[in-house]
Parts: structure tokens; C-alpha cells; sequence
């Protein structure tokens, strides 16, 4: 049983393998949320103008349709038609970050809309009614309050996030995940890579995870005031 | 959390004891049924029929040693890595998979002989210059993950003279053949390192834009793997697959399998 | 002050208003009372165009509401509005809520805003509060903000939706005092209200509302005391 474990993580060096499968891991999860939470604000944005106007827009339709498309469909597919189809076999965390961070954006879309859309409708016409404009209003006024249910929301997104980036092997991107399959095709053993494996995503998702209820504890007390 | 971090610890330690545990039984028994692990995206030796049951040279091949041999043949397809390790938790007791033999395999299952040479195909753009496995050092090539082309590929030591033939290239693993040629296809890699014949299959369908190159230095020998130490078992498989060989029944297999793949 | 011409106004197929047709002079406090569904509420939020009319035309002071490009926002300044449920903003400060449109608005320098915004809450009566956060505030409490916050960007008109429906019967007197401090000063008001006796004392005009029409208008007396139509007088008699 050691054996496998030093054949797993020790032998040739294979620890660094992990380290840098991890350090992709990370890097494209980062990229991703991050290209996530820019474009998933402002396809929320686009699809409450409909809101705003009281009917559908060409901005809320076209967001809806992205977010319809991206969320209709296997990441495993876009991570594929990516790779193969538009960028064409180009370096693995542009891929990588790119698919991923395009994925998020649809879904950070929904959870930021569903946050904005959880604040109360008086609070806008209590903006409007002091002559503030509707940028001005959801700035000033939703915004603030609508962080309080979106960031517990972001927060569980870029943990999920980080769990499915385990596909990104099926494009010879080499992530923690690869990493493992590298080493159990050449040891001929499964279980201490996948197990060890799984130990590092989860205490990676742990410490997160930590920091999150630490934020959301914070959050919370300042609706005690 | 450091609790926590001792507990999970404990956890997986105690799982893997499980696991490893288990399945090395060292007993020399013709086992009553031939359980046969595969992995069916490797045609012409294995692959998904129409009915989506695996079928292929390999396939052909088990059955009819499971025939002579009058017993039952239960086929279980799974990934090409997970073979071996299925093999050693018990799960399965033979693999036949287009896998060579390698002294790294034989630590952990046997191997009866031969029962098909193959050679390793360069699979290579039309105007590439590259003739022999050596002069891919220092490129990019494409690989299935945990094949023999990616043993070459990647510079570990490979065949009878236990040499590294490939230095220093930079290897791209995919989960299938195909996808590596797709990779090849796209211009983001310089050649695509895999067993002949599907390699043949490969460039069949992309003949335009796709050439093969034969190198002898990359030449390994088909085994069906089986349950370590079991002498046996591998006996037996090995007299059927000479009967096999003798009265014309591997020609007619190899005829309308292989051969038929032009 | 306030002229409004045949004002309609659907829901969908459903028609709330049916043609409103009014005047409100400067100064004047007009309260409007009917049964729920009427539409009263409806009409007051058409006049700063919360709810826009389907159709009609309303004019307050200089301002043409129903023209094309009419500037929404800079009339909102000028037609305070005071809702039900208060709607402050829960993460700002009581000060904050108050100087809050001023200083966006350019109005003031934020140490104006400040000065002016304590001695509104001052006037209100919750000028120790100014640093705590709407929570804390019971409801009447939380209205007089409302109505102070309203009152900071000095409005020519204010209008008030149910102001104290939503509060508990012992805190509407402090509100309605206010209110009636502010009609004595001279403000222009519109009152949605089911307070009659507030109606009865401060109103200069009482408006009855029921189907989407002024059924009947005159001061209190003539409606509280000899009102014309049968459905005022039911309606009256359900509430007085």
C-alpha cells in the first residue's frame, strides 16, 4: 500500500506533476471566474433592460439565447468545440480558461439576475421617485443590497467551476485531474492517484470553502445594524 | 482542521488497504468463465458494432479460444487504463486490448504469446519530411493516453533493446486516437504516434491531407494479459492460440478484420 | 397647479382609470378617498408616471407629463412621493437616505445635503436616529424619514400613497401630524388615504374615487356631511 503511494506521488519526482497539474487547475478556475463574473454581469445587465422597458429587448434576447445555448449543453461539448472547432489545438489554458470562463458567464448571469430580482420593487421606485435614473438606482441602491445574495451564490459557482475543470484532460489540457491518469497509465495502479487526488480537491474546495462562511458570516451581521 | 486533516487521512489510507488488499490470489486454475476486460475505441481490433456491442479481431479472437476451450466469454469494455487495474482487484481475469507486452505490464499481469505483431505508424502531414520515430525528438506529437505511442513518445524506455527512441518532444495526451489526429488535422501538433492499424484507419479517411510513416524500431507484440502467476491459464490460452494459428482460423479472423482495412 | 384631462390608464385589457379629469390648485391639500380597486392609487402614480397613462394629458406647473421626450427624471425632483411601505434603502444610513438624491442630483455640496437633511429629520421629530439604519426605526418612525427624504429635494408638489396603511394603529397619529404641519405651511398635496377624520380636518377638496371615475368632489362637508351619490354614501357609511 505504501508502495503504491510512493510509486504514485513520490517516485521520479512525480509530486512536481501534481503541482503543476494543480497550479492549471487553479490558474484556469481563476481566469474563468473571473471572464465569468465581467461577462456574466453584463448579460445580466442585457437581460434586465427587458425589465426596464417592460418588454423584451434585442439585448435580453440575445443574452437569453447565449444563456439558453451555454446552459443547454455539455461543458465536456464546448470544451471539445473549442479546442477542436475554434481555436483550433491553441495553448491548453487559453482554452481552458476561455471555455470555462464563457460556461460560468451564462450561469454567474442567472445567479447575479436572480440576486438583482430578489431586492424588493419598491426599492426602485423609491430611487426613481427621488429623480434618480435607472443606472443611477441600480448602482446606488440594488446593487449594494443585491451583492449580499449574489456573492454566497459566486462563491458556490467558482467551487463548482473548479470541479468540472477535471475535463479539461479530454483535450490533452494537463490538469490536476490528467495528472492522475498520466500516472495511473504508467504505474498501472488506480487507486493511490485517483485517491490523493481526490484529497487535493478537496481540501482545496475545503479552504474555500472556509473563507466563503467566513464571508457570508460578515455579510450577515451587517444586515443586524 | 487539523482533525479533519488526520480524519480524511485515516479515511483513505484505510480505503486503499481495502482495495489492494484483495485480488492477488496466486492459484493455477483454468478459471470456468474467460472474463475478458477491453477497451472498444482501438478498431480493427476492437470496437463498437452497430449494435453497440464490442466486436473487432480481439473480440473474434477471445471468442474463439473461449470456443475451443468450451467456456463462456464475458466481455467487459472500460477505459484501456483501468484494465489493468481491474485485473488486479479480481474483477476480470483476462485482457485482450491490442496490448503488448512491456516489462513494466508483466510486474503486474501475465502475458501468453504473441497473437499479432504490430508495428507503431507515424501519422504525419503530407508535407512532412520526417521517415523514422528518432527524428520526431523535440517535436510535438499526439498520442493516446497510456499506449504504446505514448510510451515511445514520451521517451520512456520501449522494446527488446529497452531504449529511449524519442527525446525530449512534447507529448499531447487525448482520451482517443481520433482526437489526436483531429489535433494533427489543426496543425497544432507535428505528428500523431500510434499502432498501425488504426493509424491506417486514421489516414483512410483523411487521405488528402494525412500520410503514414512505418517504423520497425517501434514493432510490439499483441498479448492477451492474464491473471498473474496463474501458469495454467496461460497454458491453455497459449495452445489455443497456436491450434488457432494452424488450421487457418487466425488467417480467415485476420482476413476479415484486418486485411479487409485498406 | 395640477391639471389632468381624461386620463386613462389599462392594465392589460383592464381599464383602472377611466377618465380622471381634474384640477389641483397651489397650496391646496386634496385628499383622495373610495373603496379599494377604485383606481386611487393608480391615478396618484400616474402623476409622476410610476405608472405611465395610456392615455390623457396632465400638466403640473409648467411641465407637459404626456409629451414626447418629457424629462422624467428632473420633473421626479420637483413631485415628492411618499409610498406605503416607506421603501428606504435598508444599507444606508437614516442621514444617508435623506442626502442621498440631493448630493446625486448635484443639488448641494454633501455638507449642505447634511445640514439640510438634520433639520428635516429634526423636523420630523427623528433627528436622533440619523445614524442608525431603517431597521432599527419602528414604522412611524420610518415614514417620517420617508417623508423627510422626500422633502430634501425641496418639492413643489408631494404626493402620498396610503401613507399609513402599513403602520400600527399607535403610529399614525405622529405621521398624520406631520403631514398636517406640512398642508398648514402651504405644500401642494395629493393624499391616498383611508384616514377620514385626517381627510375631514386637513383637506381643503376631498375626491371620491370608485370605478376609475371622481365619482364626487367638494370640500369635507359637502362629502362627509351631505354627500351626493348613493355610492358615497355607502361607501361612507361602511368606514365613518
Amino acid at each position: 500500500m505504501l508502495d503504491s503511494f510512493y510509486k504514485a506521488f513520490i517516485a521520479e519526482q512525480r509530486y512536481l506533476l501534481y503541482l503543476d497539474g494543480l497550479k492549471m487547475t487553479i490558474l484556469v478556475s481563476v481566469i474563468a471566474i473571473l471572464i465569468g463574473v465581467a461577462l456574466g454581469t453584463i448579460l445580466a445587465l442585457m437581460r434586465l433592460t427587458a425589465e426596464q422597458k417592460g418588454k423584451s429587448t434585442l439585448l435580453s434576447k440575445i443574452a437569453y439565447v447565449y444563456i439558453d445555448i451555454i446552459r443547454g449543453t455539455p461543458t465536456l461539448t464546448q470544451l471539445m468545440i473549442m479546442y477542436f472547432v475554434i481555436l483550433k489545438g491553441q495553448g491548453g489554458l487559453l482554452v481552458g480558461s476561455l471555455t470555462f470562463g464563457l460556461n460560468s458567464a451564462a450561469y454567474v448571469a442567472e445567479i447575479i439576475r436572480a440576486g438583482i430580482q430578489a431586492v424588493d420593487q419598491g426599492q426602485m421606485e423609491g430611487g426613481r421617485s427621488l429623480g434618480l435614473s435607472y443606472t443611477q438606482t441600480m448602482k446606488d441602491i440594488i446593487l449594494p443590497q443585491a451583492i449580499k445574495n449574489i456573492l454566497p451564490a459566486l462563491g458556490n459557482e467558482f467551487i463548482v467551476l473548479i470541479k468540472e475543470t477535471s475535463i479539461l484532460g479530454y483535450v490533452s489540457i494537463v490538469d490536476l485531474t490528467k495528472v492522475s491518469d498520466f500516472v495511473i497509465s504508467r504505474i498501472f495502479q488506480a487507486l493511490a492517484p485517483l485517491l490523493g487526488t481526490a484529497l487535493i480537491y478537496y481540501l482545496l474546495v475545503k479552504v474555500l470553502t472556509l473563507g466563503l462562511n467566513a464571508l457570508e458570516r460578515r455579510l450577515r451581521q451587517s444586515d443586524r445594524r | 482542521m487539523k482533525k479533519f486533516l488526520v480524519a480524511a487521512l485515516a479515511g483513505v489510507m484505510a480505503a486503499s488497504m481495502l482495495f489492494t488488499g484483495c485480488g492477488k490470489k496466486e492459484e493455477s486454475k483454468v478459471p470456468d468463465k474467460i472474463i475478458v476486460g477491453t477497451n472498444a475505441e482501438f478498431p480493427p481490433f476492437e470496437y463498437m458494432d452497430n449494435q453497440k456491442k464490442p466486436d473487432g479481431f480481439d473480440i473474434a479472437m477471445i471468442k474463439e479460444i473461449g470456443k475451443r476451450m468450451n467456456k463462456k466469454v464475458e466481455i467487459q469494455n472500460m477505459e484501456f487504463k483501468s484494465l489493468i487495474g481491474a485485473m488486479e482487484s479480481g474483477s476480470i481475469n483476462s485482457i485482450i486490448a491490442g496490448m503488448t507486452k512491456t516489462k513494466e505490464r508483466e510486474q503486474s499481469v501475465d502475458f501468453s504469446d504473441s497473437y499479432y505483431t504490430s508495428n507503431q505508424a507515424i501519422i504525419l502531414k503530407k508535407d512532412s519530411k520526417i521517415t523514422k520515430l528518432s527524428q520526431l525528438s523535440g517535436k510535438k506529437i499526439g498520442v493516446q493516453e497510456g499506449t504504446t505511442g505514448d510510451i515511445i513518445s514520451s521517451g520512456e524506455k520501449f522494446g527488446e533493446k529497452n531504449k529511449t527512441i524519442v527525446k525530449k518532444a512534447t507529448v499531447k495526451r487525448f482520451k482517443k486516437g481520433v482526437d489526436a489526429v483531429m489535433d494533427l488535422k489543426n496543425g497544432s501538433i507535428d505528428a500523431v504516434v500510434i499502432d498501425e492499424k488504426p493509424a491506417q484507419e486514421f489516414v483512410k479517411n483523411n487521405s488528402k491531407k494525412l500520410k503514414l510513416v512505418i517504423d520497425s524500431a517501434g514493432a510490439e507484440y499483441y498479448c492477451i494479459a492474464l491473471t498473474k502467476g496463474n501458469t495454467a491459464y496461460k497454458e491453455e490460452i497459449n495452445k489455443q492460440i497456436k491450434a488457432i494459428k494452424k488450421d487457418g482460423t487466425y488467417d480467415k479472423l485476420k482476413a476479415k478484420y484486418i486485411d479487409s482495412v485498406k | 397647479m395640477i391639471d389632468v384631462k381624461n386620463l386613462h390608464k389599462y392594465f392589460g385589457s383592464l381599464e383602472v382609470l377611466k377618465g380622471i379629469n381634474c384640477h389641483i390648485n397651489k397650496g391646496e391639500c386634496v385628499c383622495v378617498i373610495g373603496p379599494s380597486g377604485s383606481g386611487k392609487s393608480t391615478f396618484l402614480r400616474c402623476l409622476n408616471l410610476l405608472e405611465t397613462p395610456t392615455k390623457g394629458e396632465i400638466v403640473i406647473g409648467d411641465m407637459h407629463l404626456m409629451e414626447r421626450g418629457f424629462d422624467v427624471d428632473a420633473m421626479r425632483k420637483r413631485v415628492g412621493m411618499v409610498f406605503q411601505h416607506f421603501n428606504l434603502f435598508p444599507h444606508l444610513t437614516i442621514l444617508d437616505n435623506v442626502t442621498l438624491a440631493p448630493i446625486r442630483h448635484k443639488m448641494m455640496t454633501e455638507a449642505q445635503a447634511k445640514e439640510k437633511a438634520m433639520e428635516l429629520l429634526n423636523r420630523v421629530g427623528v433627528g436622533d436616529k440619523a445614524d442608525n439604519y431603517p431597521v432599527q426605526l419602528s414604522g412611524g418612525q420610518k415614514q417620517r424619514v420617508a417623508i423627510a427624504r422626500s422633502l430634501a429635494l425641496s418639492p413643489e408638489v408631494m404626493l402620498f400613497d396610503e401613507p399609513t396603511s402599513a403602520l400600527d394603529p399607535e403610529m399614525v397619529g405622529e405621521v398624520l401630524e406631520v403631514m398636517k404641519q406640512l398642508a398648514e405651511e402651504g405644500m401642494t398635496m395629493i393624499v391616498v388615504t383611508h384616514e377620514m377624520g385626517f381627510a375631514r380636518e386637513v383637506a381643503d377638496r376631498v375626491l371620491f374615487m370608485d370605478g376609475g371615475v371622481i365619482l364626487e368632489e367638494g370640500t369635507p362637508e359637502e362629502i362627509f356631511d351631505h354627500p351626493k351619490e348613493e355610492r358615497t354614501k355607502e361607501f361612507l357609511s361602511k368606514v365613518l
